[in-house]
């Protein structure tokens, strides 16, 4: 097995609400390896969008230990977190979160804005890391377009383009096709599996057994703890999606 | 990360915000364009009534000095009535003959009189009685004809001077010398013409008819004990702080008074009149300062209000910016510069209309206005107190922006 990319071991979420108290995650226990590319399922309340957070740095685990790539990022600060997100992660939205007034290229070299320590030159070289990511999802011809002008499909190129575009350790994709019809959602889906033969690691929050056939491995959860954990063939719901579409193949 | 690359791109990010709101951001930063044109404006016209009035003490060299009588304050009035403290002819005439740091001194008495040429008759002209020294106390040359003599002031000889206006208002020949006029009863011969200034600041502008006398005249019309004033011209501007102690020195003396005595009368160089007016300038300047204070105050709670509604507008793009790596110093400085570039841009935009101002009134005619400018140091005043608005009150709803949880801010609708 390739070396692990996230060792989370413990780790509880607990949030205060008023008075009340919600445990989010009770103790959970997830190893990922680099390359692979990993559903996390569950239905709402189960606790996959915390999970997401917290293996996104976007949250810190209130008990339990999380090592990315061999570091421990569960007790950084705010601005620490805010530059391993900027190294290590991509995010994809199920929204997509275009900045309206910035057009599809601008909007993909968003993330090395926030690179550290750059010179003057580094604005240029920004730009052609930004169209390069633009034509790997096959956008580059749109890269002047806002995305006001783009189809939803496009849109979630333009936010895949600039999740990869840093080449991190981890693509993350939260529900990245809720917002598309079917012929979209294959394509985009079709784009994930590209990347992930390229080598990226990705890792996609789901409620559809559709989408979770197009990835290796499903983890399931229920009530903040993980309820199953299986390569997608032998998963109950999503193994014979996979199946169909092997036949389709 | 904070790199200049990244301030200037913050700046620039800025300025395409403000231009993506540019209605609501000229609104908003119509508290400090007002505060800011007007202070200039006001600051030009000052500035220019300043140059403008310093040139012409400059002509004068600085070197007039003025005497009129003056009851000591705090003191009852009959210990000191007007007869005791009138000017009298003969204490100008002590002056002239004892005080060395003297150029020359003139009494002045003012009078209105009926006069008649032989084609006009008219009523209340102005008639000033001078003694010679009067041309250089006041800077007006005699441009036909001849000043008065001493002869004329001792031998109370009935000749007048006549300025432009006389003659026109008189019907009076181009070349009055010659001319016999009925003043007051009495028949003057026309010795001479006075040029008429009209662009002066200071002193008396000659707006009307004019006729002069020698002093020594002004008894035949004046009742007893009549007022008269007296200007003096230093040696050198240098030399008017002591011509004013020798002018007193020999007033005192001629009015008897001892060391303990209080002054009845008051002596003063123009210098001390250009501190007044340089204090009376620099009181304005203060207001001016204090209404563009309360004007930042009241531009700066307006932009502490719009980044509040921008923070608010743009949570969830703070989020994303958040969420692929923006750090919460990174977030605080972009929304910080957008506030201060908002600032420094009605500061700009304030300059320039208070520019327009300065002209505006530069060209007013008659105003005398007409040096009026803009100095550098308003302008980076300007400058330095809008960005200081902006970092002040820009801070609150930055420090908002950077705290926000990104989690939080992506859910935000």
């Amino acid at each position: 097995m390739a070396e692990p990319i996230i060792e989370v071991r413990g780790v509880k979420k607990i949030y205060r609400v008023g008075v009340e108290t919600i445990h989010a995650l009770r103790g959970v226990d997830l190893t990922i390896a680099a390359g692979e590319m990993v559903a996390i399922m569950g239905a709402s309340g189960s606790g996959k969008s915390t999970l997401m957070n917290t293996l996104g740095c976007l949250d810190r685990p209130t008990e339990g230990t999380y090592h990315l790539g061999g570091r421990e990022v569960s007790n950084l600060t705010p601005a620490e977190l805010a530059q391993v997100r900027n190294q290590e992660i991509g995010f994809v939205f199920q929204s997509f979160e275009l900045l309206p007034r910035l057009t599809a290229l601008e909007n993909v070299e968003l993330p090395l804005l926030y690179a550290r320590g750059k010179g003057w030159g580094w604005a240029k070289r920004r730009r052609e890391l930004a169209k390069e990511a633009l034509d790997r999802v096959g956008l580059s011809q749109r890269m002047d377009h806002r995305p006001n002008q783009l189809s939803g499909g496009q849109k979630q190129r333009v936010a895949i383009a600039r999740a990869i575009l840093a080449r991190p350790r981890i693509l993350m994709a939260d529900e990245p096709t809720g917002n598309l019809d079917t012929v979209t959602t294959d394509e985009i889906l079709a784009l994930f599996g590209r990347l992930h033969d390229e080598g990226q690691t990705v890792i996609m929050v789901t409620h559809e057994n559709d989408v979770a056939a197009h990835c290796r491995r499903v983890v399931r959860l229920r009530d903040g703890l993980v309820l199953s954990d299986l390569p997608a063939g032998d998963d109950p719901a999503v193994g014979p999606l996979v199946r169909e579409r092997k036949v389709a193949a | 990360m904070l790199t200049p690359l990244f301030y200037f791109e913050s700046v620039m990010l800025a300025l395409r915000q403000i231009w993506a709101n540019k209605l609501r951001s000229i609104l908003t930063a119509l508290g400090i364009i007002v505060g800011v044109a007007s202070t200039t404006a006001v600051i030009a016209a000052l500035t220019g009534l300043k140059t403008k009035v310093l040139a012409e003490f400059e002509t004068f060299g600085a070197a007039r000095i003025y005497v009129w009588p003056s009851r000591p304050e705090g003191v009852p009035r009959n210990l000191f009535p007007w007869e005791k403290i009138r000017l009298r002819k003969e204490e100008a005439a002590a002056i002239a003959e004892q005080c060395t740091s003297l150029k020359g001194i003139t009494p002045i008495s003012e009078t209105t009189l009926s006069v008649q040429s032989d084609g006009e008759n008219l009523d209340g002209v102005s008639v000033t009685g001078i003694w010679p020294a009067w041309h250089a106390t006041e800077n007006r040359q005699v441009i036909m004809g001849r000043p008065f003599s001493q002869a004329d002031i001792d031998n109370a000889r009935q000749v007048c001077l006549v300025n432009d206006l006389a003659v026109r208002d008189l019907q009076l020949p181009t070349d009055p010398v010659g001319e016999h006029l009925i003043i007051g009863g009495r028949r003057f011969l026309i010795v001479g013409v006075v040029e008429t200034i009209t662009e002066r600041m200071t002193g008396f502008n000659t707006i009307s008819a004019e006729l002069f006398i020698p002093h020594s005249l002004m008894d035949k019309f004046m009742d007893r004990d009549y007022f008269m004033r007296f200007v003096a011209l230093a040696n050198s501007p240098a030399e008017a702080e002591d011509a004013q102690a020798d002018i007193t020195r020999v007033l005192r003396k001629v009015r008897g008074l001892g060391s303990t005595d209080l002054e009845t009368f008051r002596v003063q160089p123009i210098d001390q009149f250009i501190d007044q007016f340089k204090s009376v300038a620099s009181g304005i300047t203060a207001v001016a300062g204090g209404i563009v204070a309360i004007s930042l105050l009241v531009g700066g709670i307006g932009i502490m209000n719009i980044m509040l509604v921008s923070v608010s507008e743009r949570t969830r793009e703070i989020g994303l910016r958040k969420a692929v790596g923006a750090t919460p110093t990174a977030i605080l400085l972009q929304f910080l510069l957008e506030a201060v570039t908002l600032c420094l841009a009605g500061g700009l935009i304030g300059v320039l209309i208070g520019q327009g101002f300065a002209l505006a009134v530069s060209s007013i005619p008659g105003a005398r206005l007409e040096n009026s400018s803009v100095p550098a140091w308003a302008v980076a005043l300007a400058f330095v107190f809008s960005a200081a608005v902006g970092v002040i009150f820009g801070m609150f709803p930055a420090i908002k922006a950077s705290r926000l949880d990104p989690i939080e801010a992506l859910r935000h609708e």
